[in-house]
């Protein structure tokens, strides 16, 4: 997740692009500091949590002059078994040889790198390191040191390899399922051939279809078992391909899996009704607004219908999708409202939602 | 207008080909389908080749369509993708330039509009 630093903070005072001449010049080997202040940098040194270490690039190798407690602690090492080795001590089978190169290549050329990398510490166990590493100049700008600072970034790693694990099954599975109802349509469909009733099956597929884009966009929130209720919403109704006769006022609504199959399915009708007889007819260039709110423990959605054909009231008889719209609302303990105003229209569904969420 | 055309189908699922088959047969035209890359590009290269196609982008063995994309794009042969990976898939989707229709659908919906893109271009051609 993009919350993980990639780095400690302290890393991020320093831009890799920027040149660090002028910055770290200070902490050279004839430091300017004054005799108390120096003091306060050796103990602020010794006493951060933060591993640093210095190593000398005019001796051979490079080795390690400076190691503070932090660095001790965090690699297992002591002071003595530090000293004059090259950083390379705390590598291991399993470093990656590009990010050494990387490494090697940033020390060639005096530059400041951060980089994430396999080491390990004295006991055999390895840690994943965010090094940090520059060259400290002195006054004269003449290289002097190189310093590093390591911070074991192991937890954050494993918290990234497992989101990232969980978000793949999701789309696995997301995939799966989707593939599943359209399976299933295809056999429905078939069925229907066969049997030559396919205008039954067609009705019947429709509304598989209108449920199976209602889980479309929701599979990959599965974790947290809501969905956002706007892109379902607007996933749904994609194929009624109405465009601008079609407005979205909600916004920024979840609602619990469990209620997603209810939406879809009332959704659908109400759209199907809309095309054939409705603000969508054919013929006119009516409109339906389409809003959704949380009022409480209940999600209410309201369908708005304007500028098609006049409606004369109530149809005289209640169409067989009607009685199961009615139904299942009656089934999931919510309410829908239906009112034939002048303009078209007006639809009120409320669902109830289990599990107050914020 | 869509009678007798060549419509080239591929999808690894057979049923979903089967669907699509016969969506394809009711609109009087001929349905090639393919469950792999290998076969949807036998059916494009043969003599009377194919006038539009219907492209699940997940295919069996870690075989997406893009090949069968390009191939189809070479020969500036329409196409639209039918894909229920839309979240994994993101990259190749947008890597290809054709309109894309999301699983579930209704197969004659996937299949009217793979042969209105054949009849634009056929009716741009003459």
């Amino acid at each position: 997740m993009a919350d993980y630093p990639e780095v400690p903070s302290q890393a991020s005072t320093s831009d890799p692009q920027a040149r660090p001449r002028r910055d770290m010049k200070e902490v050279g080997q004839e430091d300017r500091f004054s005799d108390s202040s120096g003091v306060l940098f050796e103990q602020a040194m010794a006493q951060t949590r933060m591993a640093v270490c210095l190593s000398d690039p005019h001796q051979p190798d490079q080795p390690i002059v400076f190691a503070n407690r932090a660095f001790r602690r965090l690699t297992g090492y002591e002071e003595e078994e530090i000293l004059g080795r090259n950083c390379r001590f705390l590598q291991g089978a399993k470093t990656d040889r590009d990010a050494v190169a990387r490494v090697r290549e940033a020390i060639e050329n005096e530059d400041v790198l951060v980089i994430e990398l396999l080491n390990y510490r004295k006991d055999g166990t390895p840690f994943w390191n965010a090094l940090h590493l520059g060259p400290i100049y002195d006054s004269k700008g003449k290289l002097i040191y190189f310093f590093g600072s390591q911070w074991d970034v192991s937890d954050v790693r494993a918290a990234r390899a497992e989101e990232r694990h969980a978000r793949e099954m999701a789309r696995e599975l997301s995939h799966r399922m989707k593939n599943m109802f359209a399976v299933i349509s295809g056999i429905v469909n078939v069925v229907g051939r066969v049997r030559g009733i396919e205008d039954a099956t067609g009705e019947i597929n429709s509304r598989i279809h209108a449920l199976g884009r209602a889980y479309e966009t929701t599979l990959d929130e599965a974790s947290v078992g809501v969905i956002e209720l706007g892109p379902a919403v607007k996933a749904i109704l994609e194929p009624y391909a109405v465009g601008e006769r079609l407005k979205f006022l909600g916004n920024g609504v979840q609602v619990p899996f469990s209620a997603m199959s209810l939406i879809g399915l009332v959704l659908h009708e109400l759209a199907g009704n809309a095309t054939r007889f409705g603000a969508w007819a054919e013929e006119g260039d009516g409109q339906v607004k389409l809003d959704w709110q949380r009022h409480g423990g209940q999600v209410v959605l309201t369908w708005i219908e304007s500028g098609g054909p006049k409606p004369e009231g109530p149809p005289e008889e209640t169409g067989p999708g009607a009685v199961i719209m009615d139904r299942m609302v009656a089934a999931a303990r919510g309410t829908i409202d239906r009112e034939w105003t002048s303009d078209g229209l007006h639809a009120v569904l409320t669902v109830p939602i289990e599990g107050e969420q914020a | 207008m869509s009678e007798g055309c060549r419509i080239l189908l591929l999808d690894d699922e057979p049923l979903i080909l089967m669907d699509l088959e016969f969506a394809a047969e009711d609109k009087d035209c001929l349905p090639l389908t393919a469950t792999n890359v290998k076969e949807a590009l036998a059916h494009i290269e043969a003599g009377d080749g194919v006038s539009c196609a219907v492209l699940d982008v997940t295919l069996r063995d870690g075989e997406t369509c893009v090949p069968v994309a390009r191939e189809l794009e070479r020969r500036s042969i329409p196409y639209i993708l039918h894909s229920g990976d839309l979240n994994r898939q993101e990259g190749t989707l947008a890597s290809l330039d054709a309109q894309l229709i999301a699983k579930p659908a209704c197969s004659r919906r996937v299949v009217d509009t793979a042969l209105s893109l054949a009849g634009t271009e056929q009716a741009s051609a003459s």
